[in-house]
């Protein structure tokens, strides 16, 4: 963030300029069934779940470290809800509670085995995420369980605010609680110094081990949340589901580190990502281009993203 | 430019500047077949230059080089020095600990390996021989991390020389530089090594011997040859020169330096007192600093005198020893570096890059960071009051830089090390320690460096400079202790603090002076 001159607000709004530049596209070539409110109150709505996804996984990614297993965290507690909701008939006050202690639990396991194994975080997470994946097909019998309370669908996709599911609102308000943890807290700072120079964080007495581990849980629970909307937002469990929103989770923190405040994860970046991801897939299928386009825009987008990343900071060499 | 017989390896007026100054001037440097040539000289006389030139890794401005009377173009391509008959072992031995002593034998010898098909049991075999001629007890399916230090040590050295043996059958015997391997050795292990050497020099390999340790030079050298300030002061027969004469060729006759420090008096009674500290090389080091003085720290390579800022903050952790800085006791195996902030302790590091600054970061958030939670509220950061309280440091400082938010990459090393300088002393600590403070500054900031630590004598700071820059010592330390392998060798004080005068105690026998 040097002087703000024209180059770099183009930097930091460039993904924003893309982005309407799609909708504009689409718009002028499928008027009718693209550009409509139904259409892009759907896309919010739906896709509040990518968007915690990546926020969450924006905690760990300052701090330096990755958490592969938030996607099955996703699932684990979605099929959780489910099974204590439609199966168990316990009321969602007890719920949620208990999945979002479960998913912090989940991150302080993660935390735990990173740091006093000293073994990197993507092998943790790669294989704590897949143990999940493993109970969670256990528990549910590999069967989607549906059923869930209708409380928990009226109070993430049924109602509405102009027009847009409250899901929206519950991600963008988690955004910027993010957002303002990460600018105006000296935790922020203390996540960024120990993502970007641990040794000179550690030197001046953060406690960086005890950063790192936090970052796992806080994103631990940002997967639970996440878990709860998606039982909500489909009104049922899947044990598979979790597991298609890695990828577009990983691509959307990358791309999002691309715009706002360039060079870094941030959580308006990753909203910002998600959206014009999201956008670009349904514009296409819209097109009539079939679900391969998905793949080949969440990989290619990653790809694009840390390339752009690269270019901009001089192609220096980088852990992430 | 003849000797009697005909040189293994002959340097002529080999010259090199890095940005106008010279590291190396028009050095000449003859290796005879069959001899250990040692090559002294302090920090800075021109040692690395020389020995990056040979390997490849600069390029020199003039000069040429012939190997057994043939010219070699400089600079040597990485991958031909073993075909010209040249190989090196530099400090860090260059073995893989985790890989076995086979696979680190044979790495890189492409010359004689078939990639494509490696054979294992011919090459252990043949390992074996190799160790049993050079009396090593080495099994090629150990892992290197099993070898003991001075194992390591042969082998690297042992590697080297059958790097260039293979090149025997052409008729002349390699040369082989070993670039201070011995610093972290035990002295009994450091003669084992010599028996190597020995062997290998009776088939007729050359080898060059790098060290800053005389009483190792004069033991092992047939001939040595003294560098200072980039030039070649002369070569000498070793077992007829005197170890003083050698002595006064690396140290020479020192200009006098400015004594910054002079002018200011620490008071009397000390304000930090260190007892039993040990930590990985220093054992049972005991010292008192007083409030307003400049404690210098110096020694050769591998004495331990760069350990102690770190045991003393807690970056990394003491074996032993207490801290005493009144009204607190402070037992160093516990120190952490939470705990020594907390307690006004300021720790300077020598790397900078990696430790000093988060390079991507910018200046607001590199100097500002030890303030959050402090004078700031931990949950309303107020970027724009940091932002003034950086351009205020910066000013104070002098750190020149487009503004609080450049990120530190961009500043020149000066103007990052007054960036830290400034990060910490806004903290207004009252033991500071310094690692190499000026490493890789220019003459300006050095400068301004040295008056920002004499300010805060002026305060009443106790401050522990490590360097091996003993120029640096005498511009601005009141008291200087010398270390040698882990201990105290010799203390300096007022006017004995000069550049020779330090290197005379660095370079001192150890046996007949050692004093503690």
């Amino acid at each position: 963030m040097r002087q703000p001159n024209l180059a770099f607000q183009v930097e930091r709004f460039g993904l924003v300029i893309v982005w309407v530049a799609v909708i504009l596209l689409f718009g002028a070539l499928k008027p009718d069934t693209f550009l409509t409110w139904s259409n892009f109150s759907t896309i919010f709505g739906s896709e509040a779940v990518l968007v915690i996804v990546t926020l969450g996984l924006v905690v760990p990614l300052t701090a330096g470290d990755f958490d592969l297993s938030i996607a099955q965290v996703l699932t684990f507690v979605s099929m959780l809800t489910a099974i204590l909701s439609a199966k168990l008939g316990v009321p969602l006050w007890v719920i949620i509670p208990t999945i979002l202690a479960a998913g912090a639990l989940v991150g302080a396991i993660n935390g735990a085995l990173t740091l006093y194994f000293r073994v990197h975080s993507l092998i943790v997470t790669l294989g704590v995420g897949t143990f999940l994946h493993g109970i969670t097909l256990w528990i549910s019998d590999s069967q989607t369980i549906g059923g869930v309370a209708r409380g928990l669908m009226q109070w993430t996709i049924i109602e509405r605010f102009l027009g847009i599911p409250i899901a929206f609102y519950y991600a963008i308000g988690l955004a910027a609680v993010m957002w303002y943890v990460l600018s105006y807290t000296a935790f922020g700072q203390q996540l960024l110094f120990t993502g970007r120079g641990r040794e000179v964080g550690r030197l001046t007495g953060i406690a960086v081990g005890r950063v790192r581990l936090l970052s796992f849980v806080v994103s631990g629970v940002m997967g639970a949340i996440a878990g709860l909307l998606y039982t909500g937002t489909t009104g049922s469990a899947n044990p598979s589901s979790g597991t298609m929103l890695l990828l577009p989770a990983f691509a959307a923190a990358f791309l999002g580190a691309t715009c706002i405040n360039p060079g870094r994860f941030n959580p308006w970046g990753s909203v910002v990502a998600v959206y014009f991801l999201v956008t670009g897939i349904n514009g296409l299928s819209v097109l009539g281009f079939r679900t391969f386009v998905q793949d080949l825009f969440y990989g290619g987008a990653l790809v694009v993203a840390v390339m752009v990343s690269q270019l901009v900071s001089g192609r220096k060499e980088r852990n992430l | 430019m003849s000797d009697q017989p005909a040189p293994r390896l002959a340097i002529r007026g080999l010259t090199k500047a890095f940005g106008g100054v010279h590291a190396l001037s028009r050095a000449d440097l003859t290796v005879m077949p069959g001899e250990i040539h040692g090559l002294l000289g302090k920090n800075g006389s021109g040692k690395s230059t020389l020995i990056k030139i040979l390997s490849g890794f600069h390029a020199p401005d003039e000069g040429s080089l012939q190997i057994n009377g043939r010219p070699i173009a400089l600079p040597i391509p990485l991958e031909k020095s073993a075909a010209h008959g040249l190989a090196f072992v530099h400090q860090n031995l260059g073995l893989l600990a985790d890989a076995t002593v086979l696979e680190n034998l044979i790495a890189g010898d492409y010359d004689r390996l078939n990639p494509w098909a490696i054979n294992w049991g011919a090459e252990a075999a043949r390992a074996r021989r190799l160790f049993a001629d050079h009396h090593l007890a080495l099994n090629p399916h150990d892992p290197v991390s099993a070898l003991s230090p001075v194992e390591r040590a042969q082998l690297a050295v042992v590697r080297a020389a059958d790097r260039v043996q293979v090149h025997r059958a052409h008729g002349f015997g390699g040369v082989l530089v070993l670039d201070e391997p011995t610093p972290f050795l035990p002295i009994e292990d450091v003669r084992v090594l010599f028996a190597t050497m020995r062997r290998l020099t009776a088939t007729g390999v050359s080898i060059i011997f790098v060290s800053h340790d005389i009483d190792e030079v004069m033991e092992i050298t047939d001939r040595s040859t003294v560098l200072r300030d980039g030039e070649v002061i002369g070569s000498f027969e070793t077992a007829t020169t005197a170890r003083a004469q050698i002595v006064a060729a690396i140290v020479g006759r020192s200009m006098t330096t400015e004594r910054v420090i002079g002018a200011y008096t620490p008071s009397a009674s000390p304000a930090v007192r260190i007892a039993g500290l040990s930590g990985q090389i220093v054992r049972d080091i005991g010292f008192e600093v007083r409030p307003g003085e400049i404690l210098g720290l110096t020694g050769l390579i591998g004495s331990g005198y760069d350990e102690i800022p770190y045991l003393l903050s807690g970056a990394t952790s003491a074996r032993q020893g207490q801290l005493h800085l009144p009204p607190d006791q402070h037992d160093l195996p516990r120190m952490t570096p939470a705990g020594a902030v907390a307690a006004g302790i300021a720790l300077i590091p020598a790397d900078r890059q990696r430790a000093g600054l988060a390079l991507d970061l910018s200046l607001t958030e590199n100097l500002t960071l030890p303030l959050l939670g402090r004078s700031q509220s931990a949950l309303m950061l107020n970027h724009r009051a940091l932002a003034s309280i950086t351009a205020e440091i910066m000013a104070r400082f002098a750190v020149k830089a487009d503004g609080p938010r450049q990120p530190a990459s961009e500043l020149s090393g000066g103007n990052q090390q007054k960036l830290v300088l400034g990060k910490w002393l806004q903290l207004g600590p009252r033991l500071v320690l310094l690692d190499e403070p000026t490493q890789g500054i220019d003459v300006g900031a050095r400068r301004e460096i040295y008056d920002r630590l004499v300010e805060l004598c002026r305060g009443g700071t106790c401050v522990i400079c490590a360097t091996s820059e003993f120029e640096q010592l005498e511009t601005i330390a009141h008291r200087v202790l010398v270390f040698d392998r882990g201990r105290i060798k010799a203390e300096l004080a007022g006017d004995q603090v000069t550049k020779s005068a330090i290197a005379h105690a660095c370079y001192q026998e150890n046996r007949t002076h050692a004093t503690a």
